[in-house]
């Protein structure tokens, strides 16, 4: 059917005239393919097939209709070649002979160029985005534009600076199609001397600026030819350029510092170039207000000299894909949260303690950054092996451990065990860095990693230390630096089981039907993290007390150490709260038969393996099943959660530890919306305990109005 | 499986038991399936493709049918894939003025059953983040939302990996047909 389809359009599309473009080599002539494929056609009937043992599904999703536009990504849209299109007159240089024209045109081309950077940079390949400019794809003809040559050099430089920052990132493959620069001019020659470029050009127009600008208070003119012929348009002209320049442009040297001021000046030439948009929509005749939102120029016209489809062969052999390109104002948006991204990155203090930079981590990703600026912070973090290419991994492991200054040089770091564990650590801080999605599939995996390198930590210690404890110091200290790092890797592999759970809210992985078991699992998890959280407190405070020998234990001392500490307190605050939502979701589909869900083919049992399948495999936490989960909900009754209210005892651990956190604004106002959480479910279960059973009108939904993963339960009739 | 969105079009008045079922039945059924999902969803599938689906496992596929009129389809695959064998929905469309009668429900149900039969351990599907209602529909028959897969369709959306575990039972394995590249991540 439609193999005949395609030997038609194949004989159809032989006229001789085009081909010519592509020229026979020494080796290959051009030949009409059209009997062949007839007597192909003939000997085979409807649904038959010749093909290799290695035809494949994928073998067939990627096989083309050639001519299906769907499909057929080598199909010419207008032009065989850049040449062609070039020969065509497609991107002149100069852009236009009246020299306004020709800077308003060069305007264009920057905007669109920008457009095209953020369509990049938000999931479209670069073919398509910024190589679908011609003057980009040859850059030595606008050698004689100086304006438009280094603003080109200098985006390809960008470009190519980009896409090697994402490639030593490189996690995984949401950043192929970012880095895939197959068969496109990205390596240019001189191109460091782009800024050189960039610079002059700069140079010269604000110089015309400043002549402008006197001229036009009658004073004396230099000899300096204007950027154009419109004496009028020419401050505008030289104002919207400059910002554009200087946007492009980098200091010289380095460091966090730099950057930061760097980016603030980025931030502030973006906004003079969102400000110009007014006078180059004045100056451009052509442009409708209604649609000016989705224009990719701040002009509003079509840039000059692009053309997509030239290279959408390169991207051979998926199926052409319709790109739509930022308009020019989200690219600005995109930009400036990039911008924000990095200067948040740049602000951070490189603390050598983990948890503080685990906790950075998981506040930068609700800000949502795109791939650019987490390639940059994972750059950040992990290099050379070390944490922030300066603090060696054991370092940074006995720092979390809460081990003393001085473990950190013992000779325990070369145990294979230990190095393993250091890789685990730089793993983590490279996955944490990655997108949501992709980053609690990996999580999950990892998981069983830290079980595995638990137990052969443990029965290492448990060779070298099982006999009954010896007296040399320095077996003491070695001992020592065991218990602490096995109590924080159980921590740390509980910190990590709670990441995976939480993130499932965040990718809206459960249904509400899920969410009781969902809330147990959390529940069982956060107790493990609490308590050994606690033990790891508790064994360096014993670590600390022996060191110093001399001092008394001071009533003071014991009172502090008696005391919960705040960040447990923390935890058990997220505990009620896990407790009292599976309870009260427990007895909702116990008593009032809602938020069942029973289906055709399985149960919810089968649903728990789904779920949990990757925790249950690690056996975090140890003796946790579906048997378990239905034991302790099957019960769950209004009468007993009325006497027993789980939000209230949140509410009032939130309000107790506040004080605790008062210089720590990420947590208070954590705390703050436990607590609404804790308030609102508590009004909601005494509601439904008073009328909830006798009244079968009442509704019941769950809704995440107050924080992102424990819901609120929303009570309203019918 | 990415669905094209269009404006809803004029409901047809019908009983549900004027609806027929019928397993795919040769090359006739083809063009029939070809043209559905052509309307509906907007991936792009070779020939190969849908000869490759319903070559191996015709009995996988369904079609609905209106007074003559094919009003719905369903093209599915099982295999092996990491050691346990698994079906895949590869395709889903009832068109327009027949939606929201059960007729998707019953296709992937008659799927679903064949596969169960077959020995399959567990059935995957890829559901765009948005698509409201196949998420629904296949909530319903028992699927969770096991990953979500991060600009999956290149346009910038977002898909889930839906799975549906059958209960443990003694599991009779068939030999496999083919490959299963597919549903892979
Ligand atoms: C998805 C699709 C196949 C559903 O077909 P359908 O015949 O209308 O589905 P059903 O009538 O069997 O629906 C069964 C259940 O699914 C849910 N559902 C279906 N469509 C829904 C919608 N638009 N919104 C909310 N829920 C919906 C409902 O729970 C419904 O049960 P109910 O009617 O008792 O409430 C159809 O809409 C379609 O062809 N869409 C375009 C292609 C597509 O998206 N395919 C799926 C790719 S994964």
């Amino acid at each position: 059917m439609a193999d005949k389809a395609v030997s038609e359009e194949a004989s159809m599309e032989g006229h001789a005239p085009k081909l010519a473009s592509i020229p026979a080599s020494d080796n290959t002539v051009w030949a009409d393919a059209t009997p062949l494929l007839e007597a192909a056609c003939q000997g085979l009937t409807d649904g038959e097939l010749i093909h290799g043992d290695n035809f494949n599904l994928f073998a067939a999703m990627s096989a083309l209709e050639i001519m299906d536009p769907k499909m057929d990504s080598g199909i010419v849209c207008r032009y065989y070649s850049i040449d062609e299109a070039i020969e065509n007159g497609v991107a002149p240089i100069p852009i236009s002979l009246d020299s306004t024209v020709d800077v308003q045109c060069t305007i264009d081309i920057m905007d669109h160029l920008l457009a095209c950077e953020a369509a990049w940079h938000t999931g479209h390949s670069l073919a398509q985005t910024v190589f679908s400019c011609i003057y980009l794809l040859r850059l030595d003809r606008t050698a004689s534009h100086a304006l438009l040559h280094s603003y080109c050099r200098v985006t390809r430089a960008t470009c190519k600076a980009v896409v090697s920052v994402v490639s030593d990132a490189r996690t995984h493959e949401e950043e192929d199609l970012f880095t895939m620069t197959y068969g496109l001019p990205l390596n240019g020659d001189g191109d460091e001397k782009c800024l050189s470029m960039l610079n002059t050009v700069e140079e010269t127009i604000s110089r015309q600026l400043r002549v402008c600008k006197a001229a036009s208070s009658k004073r004396s003119s230099v000899d300096l030819e204007p950027l154009q012929s419109n004496p009028n348009l020419e401050e505008g002209f030289c104002k919207a350029l400059l910002c554009r320049l200087r946007f492009r442009k980098r200091p010289q040297g380095r460091g966090l510092e730099l950057a930061r001021k760097h980016i603030a000046s980025c931030i502030s030439e973006l906004e003079s170039i969102l400000n110009s948009a007014e006078f180059l929509r004045s100056c451009s005749a052509e442009s409708c207000e209604d649609d000016i939102e989705d224009k990719t120029t701040a002009s509003g016209r079509e840039p000059i000299g692009f053309d997509a489809t030239l290279n959408s062969r390169l991207s051979a052999p998926t199926p052409p894909r319709a790109i739509k390109i930022l308009s020019w104002k989200k690219a600005i948006q995109y930009f400036l949260k990039l911008l924000r991204h990095l200067d948040v990155i740049c602000s951070y203090s490189l603390d050598p303690n983990l948890e503080s930079l685990l906790h950075f981590v998981v506040q930068f990703q609700k800000s949502q950054p795109d791939l650019v600026s987490r390639a940059h912070l994972q750059l950040l973090l992990v290099q050379d092996g070390k944490l922030y290419g300066r603090d060696p991994i054991f370092t940074v492991i006995t720092k979390a451990s809460a081990l003393p200054e001085a473990a950190k040089n013992h000779d325990i770091q070369k145990n294979e065990y230990i190095v393993q564990l250091g890789q685990l650590v730089m793993n983590l801080l490279k996955i944490l860095c990655t997108n949501a999605a992709w980053q609690r599939r990996k999580l999950g995996k990892i998981l069983q990693d830290w079980r595995v390198i638990y137990v052969q930590l443990e029965l290492a210690f448990r060779n070298e230390f099982g006999e009954a404890s010896s007296s040399s110091n320095d077996e003491n200290i070695r001992m020592k630096i065991f218990q602490h790092i096995l109590v924080w890797v159980e921590e740390q592999t509980y910190w990590i089981a709670f990441r995976f759970l939480m993130l499932g809210f965040e990718l809206e992985l459960y249904s509400a039907s899920e969410y009781c078991m969902v809330y147990w699992y959390l529940y069982a998890v956060l107790i493990k993290l609490a308590e050994k959280t606690h033990l790891k407190i508790a064994v360096s405070h014993d670590t600390a007390k022996r060191k110093g020998k001399k001092r008394k234990d001071s009533p003071k001392e014991l009172a502090r150490e008696s005391r919960i500490p705040p960040v447990v307190l923390f935890l058990q605050c997220y505990i009620c709260l896990a407790e009292g939502l599976t309870m009260m979701l427990a007895a909702l589909r116990n008593e009032i038969m809602v938020l069942q869900s029973p289906s055709p083919f399985n149960t919810e049992q089968e649903k728990f393996i789904q779920h949990f399948e990757l925790l249950q495999r690690a056996c975090i936490p140890d003796h946790v099943s579906y048997p378990s989960f239905k034991e302790s909900t099957t019960h769950a009754r209004f009468s007993t959660l009325a006497m027993y209210n789980y939000f209230k005892d949140a509410q009032r651990i939130a309000k107790e530890v506040k004080s605790s956190f008062s210089n720590d604004p990420d947590r208070l106002a954590e705390l703050r919306r436990l607590e609404q959480v804790a308030e609102h479910n508590s009004v909601a279960l005494n509601l439904i305990c008073r009328l909830g059973a006798l009244d079968p009108s009442l509704k019941v939904s769950f809704e995440f109005s107050h924080h992102p993963f424990f819901a609120t339960a929303v009570v309203r009739r019918s | 499986m990415k669905a094209s969105s269009k404006e809803e079009e004029e409901k047809v008045e019908f009983e549900e038991g004027e609806i027929e079922y019928v397993s795919y039945g040769g090359e006739h059924h083809l063009p029939l399936i070809m043209n559905l999902v052509d309307q509906e969803l907007s991936e792009p599938y070779s020939i190969f493709t849908y000869r490759y689906f319903v070559y191996l496992w015709p009995q996988l596929s369904f079609l609905a049918f209106h007074k003559g009129k094919c009003v719905g389809t369903v093209v599915c695959k099982m295999g092996e894939h990491r050691n346990t064998y698994r079906g895949y929905i590869a395709m889903l469309v009832v068109i327009k003025p027949y939606r929201g009668r059960g007729i998707a429900t019953e296709l992937v149900t008659r799927s679903i059953k064949m596969m169960m039969e077959s020995g399959c351990e567990e059935v995957t599907l890829e559901a765009e983040v948005t698509n409201k209602g196949a998420l629904a529909l296949y909530g319903r028959l028992g699927f969770i939302r096991a990953k979500r897969l991060f600009h999956y369709y290149l346009n910038g959306v977002d898909a889930f990996r839906l799975k549906l575990l059958f209960p443990r039972q003694e599991v009779h394995i068939e030999a496999s047909h083919g490959n299963n590249d597919l549903d892979s991540t």
